[in-house]
């Protein structure tokens, strides 16, 4: 929306600069995101008299014009009467005509904000001098107009600036139509200038003709029957008003004052006739629409029975625009008879357009549901003035005084009569609720320290009608009709704040009593564990929850699992994620060809799936994971296995947690396992607390394939809450340090293939943990495999520390004999 | 014709025996197909065309097939309780020096702990919610204007990725209801992941991060709002701020705010250079009740802004782009 500084001041005084009031504006009612200097571009307009014109010889439509600038434009070349010479090629160059002339070295305004605006001289065409030039409304800048050059209708002198003329000596407010969705009474000049005189601490009085809800109507003058109005379904439509005038002259054009004003706000004049209704809008915030009168009668058989109803399914308009709609039941349309001739709030129907022949027409004034035309709006992708301001809930009380303004303008301007009775489909008019409140409960709100005075001309400043008790310290408010926002108490106080200004209010802090809170125990494991990967050389990242449908089933994961979301802004993003593994994946190839040989990456998020269900809340299910993904481009003979299984080692290391690694199998496929090869990765729990953590190990080739991996990658991905779980459940395991010496014995088992290391780490702890006067650590020191051989040796190292004595030789070699023992009798190894 | 028949049965079971499958195109018999052709009636050239390329496409289709059981049957078990690989040593982690934290984690985390201290509790948003959580509790009827704004996504079911972290409130305001009726306040914060049908450049993205907070008690003011927000952002910046404030409209709160701060000069801010950080309020009655709160008893108020707008102030991050890229050339920036 665009408002204009000088139609402003026709409603209240603005003394202060224009960025000063920008900023109050901005504090107290809406933010303006741009202020426009007008009159810039009109500053080298002049107004000149054409005192001689004659054709140019040898062009078939150019003139020579000698112009009277009154003599103001310095350092130009004039005749022996102080004319200047311009040729023009418009064909309504006349003796005697008032012109805008752009003298050189002047911009033509129409170009004032282009790259390279273009900039006049005095340069001869076909031979003779031509001094810039004589402008059309076009080249002006105001409007398209193909009548030729722009006729100044004001009586002015010669030299006068057209910027003064037509008071282009202005400021433009841009506004952001939805920073006001709800305030529909400033779409309207009036409506907000009412609001910047209350800022400003002035009291405002809106033109009497606007507050009468029941005026009187200029005199009728004929005999022709209103218009029947019926309104199909009442909740399509609160009011509709119509009148019929004759005498209209369509091709009639507003006055230029008039035009440029429309054509500053945005607003294309067209004739006189449609210009008053968009004026009136412009100003009151109350879109009009005319019909033509006769055309209106020839579609309904010469009747004018107005229905304001749905659209039917597969029914057709045409529009002014040329466009012919299929509408839908969530349509209003306006319909003579069962004929539908216009789309009601947003567009009128070409076979009732006003044009230049036009003499009778029919004046509608009316409110329609702003939810169905919200989705006229979106479904037609029509975002005229007159919908932006119906969309917003334009009052019912605001049609009659005007739709009596309109009435009035038409018969001054176009010299229309009333020819019927105006027709109106509302009984009675509802008056806005009285609303109660207290000075004490104002500030109790606010933090503020308004007397009752204050508030009372506070609001009054708007024309809120208000009413003190001096007993009860009760305030009576009653809204003015355009404020249909206004319904509790909390609006009003919010009135009283804002038009004060919020920034008068001390920022104070709320108290608090002492109590301590604490940092939530999950984002305190979250942090460590994003601590521990970072000391680990890993790096975190953030990627989109949303992925390729390609990418779920590239990673294994079938897309039928995740929400789909039906407006996704492309096919990349139409997918929640199911686990965080595929979004590690898919960065994998970016950073190699980055230049990046050897990298971890991690993520911590949540992550859905329809698996999960849906919670207690009847909302799908969360889960979070971390996952990390560690790759490195040089092959290497090492399987990228325990790589990842170190990472997790590392972690678990941090928790204290001691891990268990299982067999994966092959049939069961879950979204988190789907990506890994189940023949090289293990499914991890946490031996203590029992917590099941997650999954670790290489990705099945398919995977690494799809995601273009290097060989050397694996990962894991693991639910951070069971870490938490477990650690809770663990606790803290200290022993006192033992005052006597630990000893260490390395053994090395040879063993068959077959046998997995934890089975002899496992059967030599069993043989160890019953004897509680000793702690002992096992710890891995070699494995090694003959080429060719179907055994392996696994070399580990036991650590004992006594607390009860020291231990003898002897009595380390008992215990070392008995792991041994153990460990040859659960795997068959012979100790080497 | 029926040649094509009897070959692709024999070339088929061929594949079956090849060790690298995809060779199969390359058989003799095959190629033969194709010479064929010149010979043919210029009318039978086009069928018989396409049924050399079905067979190359079913051809093609069984030697990956093959290729895949191939390399599945080369994959080879490994001890995966042993610490490393037979006959070599423990793997090393990366170097320490080229780890990183999120740049967004670092900040969302240093926010988080501000407002703990302040008397906060912290909860995660959630990143999939209903109608009811992100609209009806927060006094948005079905249908209202208001909701364009947020340009929401939906899934098929209905659900909607939340665009706005006030997801949370009607469940923090019901978790506090407790507390709030033997004397206590409610003070939390909810952080975390929004989603909008934006197009993406510089400054725009359809997933970012924000924080919100909700206070109710039994004399908040709007005052009191003012000084809570400008309170976190001197911590947040270690310097005394100036604040303003301008209307704006937010469905669920009454009245409704724009908060700016002036620029810190840690930041190269400048006297009159505002930055505006967020929107707040007065929480609406309507979004009191919702949570069967009485908003005759108690008021509070609620703000949310966006964190990444933070970070990129705080760094001079000059792309919103690179914070979901997942690029390494970026994140090994915040060492």
């Amino acid at each position: 929306m665009i408002i204009s500084v000088n139609w402003l001041k026709k409603f209240t005084a603005i003394d202060l600069p224009i960025d000063e009031l920008a900023t109050l504006i901005g504090a107290r009612l809406v933010e303006i995101e741009e202020v426009i200097d007008l009159g810039k571009k009109y500053e080298g307009v002049v107004v000149a008299r054409v005192v001689e014109c004659v054709k140019l010889e040898g062009s078939d439509h150019l003139n020579v014009a000698k112009i009277d600038d009154g003599g103001v434009i310095d350092d130009i070349e004039r005749d022996s009467n102080g004319y200047v010479q311009v040729v023009c090629g418009a064909p309504n160059v006349r003796e005697g005509l008032l012109v805008a002339w752009l003298p050189p070295s002047s911009t033509v305004p129409e170009t004032y904000a282009d790259t390279e605006p273009f900039v006049l001289s005095a340069r001869k065409l076909r031979g003779v001098m031509s001094n810039g030039m004589l402008a059309s409304a076009k080249e002006l800048d105001l409007f398209d107009d193909h009548d030729g050059i722009l006729e100044v209708d004001q009586e002015v002198v010669p030299g006068a600036r057209f910027a003064d003329v037509y008071e282009l000596n202005d400021f433009l407010l841009d506004i952001e139509n939805k920073s006001l969705t709800h305030r529909p009474d400033t779409f309207g000049i009036i409506g907000f200038a009412r609001e910047v005189a209350a800022i400003q601490g002035n009291a405002f009085t809106t033109p009497d003709w606007l507050l009468d809800t029941s005026p009187n109507f200029v005199e009728k003058n004929g005999d022709v029957t209103p218009p029947m109005v019926t309104i199909d379904d009442p909740l399509l439509s609160e009011r509709y008003q119509a009148v019929v005038l004759a005498g209209a002259d369509g091709s009639m054009k507003s006055p230029l004052e008039i035009q440029t004003y429309l054509s500053r706000v945005g607003v294309r004049p067209v004739s006189a006739v449609v210009d008053v209704t968009n004026y009136l809008m412009m100003l009151t915030g109350q879109p009009l629409h005319a019909f033509d009168y006769d055309k209106l009668l020839a579609v309904g058989g010469g009747k004018a029975d107005i229905h304001v109803r749905a659209g039917r399914d597969g029914e057709t308009l045409e529009l002014l625009d040329g466009r012919t709609i299929t509408l839908s039941d969530n349509d209003i349309v306006i319909a003579n008879a069962d004929t539908a001739i216009a789309l009601a709030g947003a567009m009128g129907g070409s076979s009732t357009e006003i044009d230049s022949t036009t003499k009778n027409i029919i004046l509608e004034s009316a409110t329609f549901n702003l939810y169905n035309l919200r989705n006229t709006q979106m479904r037609h992708g029509i975002f005229s003035e007159a919908i932006t301001r119906f969309t917003k809930g334009q009052p019912a009380a605001l049609t009659a005084p005007v739709l009596a303004s309109a009435v009035r303008l038409l018969a001054a301007s176009t010299g229309a009569t009333r020819v019927s009775e105006v027709t109106d489909t509302l009984k009675t008019l509802r008056n806005p609720d009285p609303i109660e409140l207290t000075v004490s409960q104002v500030n109790a709100a606010l933090g503020s320290k308004f007397s009752a005075a204050d508030i009372v001309d506070t609001l009054q400043h708007t024309e809120f009608d208000v009413t003190v008790n001096e007993d009860t310290h009760t305030m009576n408010v009653v809204p003015p009709f355009w404020r249909s926002d206004i319904h509790i108490g909390e609006d009003i106080i919010e009135e009283v704040g804002r038009l004060n200004g919020f920034d008068s209010i001390e920022p104070k802090l709320p108290l608090r009593d002492f109590t301590a809170v604490s940092p939530d125990a999950f984002d305190k494991t979250r942090a460590a564990l994003r601590r521990a990967l970072v000391r680990a050389g890993a790096n975190e990242v953030l990627s989109y929850s949303f992925i390729h449908g390609d990418i779920l089933k590239k990673a294994g994961q079938n897309p039928e699992n995740s929400y789909r979301i039906t407006n996704s802004i492309s096919p990349d993003l139409q997918y929640y994620r199911q686990t965080l593994t595929p979004s590690l994946l898919s960065l994998v190839r970016q950073n190699e060809k980055n230049g990046f040989d050897d990298f971890a990456l991690f993520e911590m998020n949540k992550t859905h799936s329809k698996a999960h269900g849906l919670n207690d809340e009847k909302v799908p299910g969360e889960i979070d994971f971390l996952a990390l993904t560690v790759v490195r481009k040089k092959a290497s003979d090492d399987a990228a296995f325990y790589q990842a299984k170190k990472y997790l080692e590392y972690l678990a290391g941090s928790f204290g947690l001691e891990l268990r690694y299982d067999p994966v199998a092959n049939d069961v496929e879950y979204p988190v396992t789907a990506p890994f090869e189940y023949r090289r990765s293990a499914l991890v729990t946490d031996v203590r607390s029992g917590e099941f953590i997650g999954v670790v190990g290489e990705y099945k080739k398919s995977v690494a394939k799809a995601f273009k991996l290097p060989v050397y990658s694996a990962g894991f991905e693991i639910d951070p809450r069971a870490i938490l779980a477990a650690t809770a459940k663990n606790g803290f395991d200290y022993t006192p340090i033992s005052r006597y010496p630990s000893s260490e014995r390395d053994v090395c088992f040879k063993v068959d293939d077959a046998v997995n290391y934890a089975q002899i780490v496992t059967s030599a702890q069993q043989a160890l943990q019953n004897d509680s006067s000793v702690q002992y650590q096992i710890s891995p020191l070699d494995l090694y495999q003959a080429a060719d051989e179907s055994t392996k040796n696994i070399t580990i190292r036991i650590r004992l520390t006594p607390f009860t004595e020291t231990l003898t030789g002897q009595q380390v070699s008992e215990y070392i004999d008995g792991v041994i023992a153990a460990v040859t009798k659960e795997t068959g190894a012979t100790v080497v | 014709m029926t040649d094509i028949d009897t070959l692709r049965d024999t070339l088929l079971a061929r594949i079956q025996t090849l060790e690298t499958p995809h060779d199969i195109l390359k058989a003799s018999e095959f190629k033969a197909l194709y010479s064929v052709i010149p010979t043919l009636d210029p009318a039978e050239r086009g069928a018989y065309g396409k049924r050399i390329n079905q067979l190359k496409t079913e051809l093609e289709a069984a030697a990956s097939a093959r290729q895949e059981a191939l390399e599945d049957s080369s994959v080879m078990p490994l001890d995966i309780t042993a610490p490393w690989q037979l006959n070599s040593t423990a793997p090393l982690l990366l170097p320490t020096e080229q780890g990183t934290q999120h740049p967004l984690t670092r900040e969302l985390e240093e926010v988080i702990d501000i407002f703990t201290r302040m008397g906060f509790d912290a909860h995660e948003s959630r990143q999939i919610d209903d109608d009811w959580n992100m609209f009806g509790a927060l006094n948005f009827p079905e249908g209202h204007p208001a909701r364009d704004g947020y340009d929401t996504f939906r899934t098929e079911e209905g659900y909607i990725p939340p665009a706005h972290t006030s997801t949370m409130q009607n469940r923090v305001l019901k978790a506090g209801k407790a507390k709030l009726e033997s004397g206590g306040q409610i003070a939390s914060i909810s952080y975390g992941r929004v989603f909008r049908n934006e197009d993406v450049d510089a400054t725009h993205e359809h997933t970012f991060y924000q924080c919100e907070g909700v206070f109710v008690s039994d004399d908040a003011t709007l005052g009191q709002m003012l000084g809570t927000l400008r309170a976190f952002f001197e911590e947040y910046y270690g310097q005394k701020l100036k604040i303003k404030t301008q209307p704006g409209y937010f469905p669920f709160v009454e009245p409704g705010l724009e908060f700016a701060i002036e620029k810190p000069a840690a930041l190269g801010g400048k006297p009159g250079d505002w930055l505006e950080m967020l929107g707040c309020g007065m929480i609406h009655p309507n979004v009191l009740r919702a949570a069967d709160i009485d908003p005759d008893k108690y008021r509070g108020f609620a703000w949310g802004g966006g964190v990444e707008r933070l970070v990129m102030l705080k760094y001079g991050i000059e792309d919103l782009r690179h914070f979901e890229s997942g690029k390494l050339t970026f994140l090994r920036k915040f060492l």
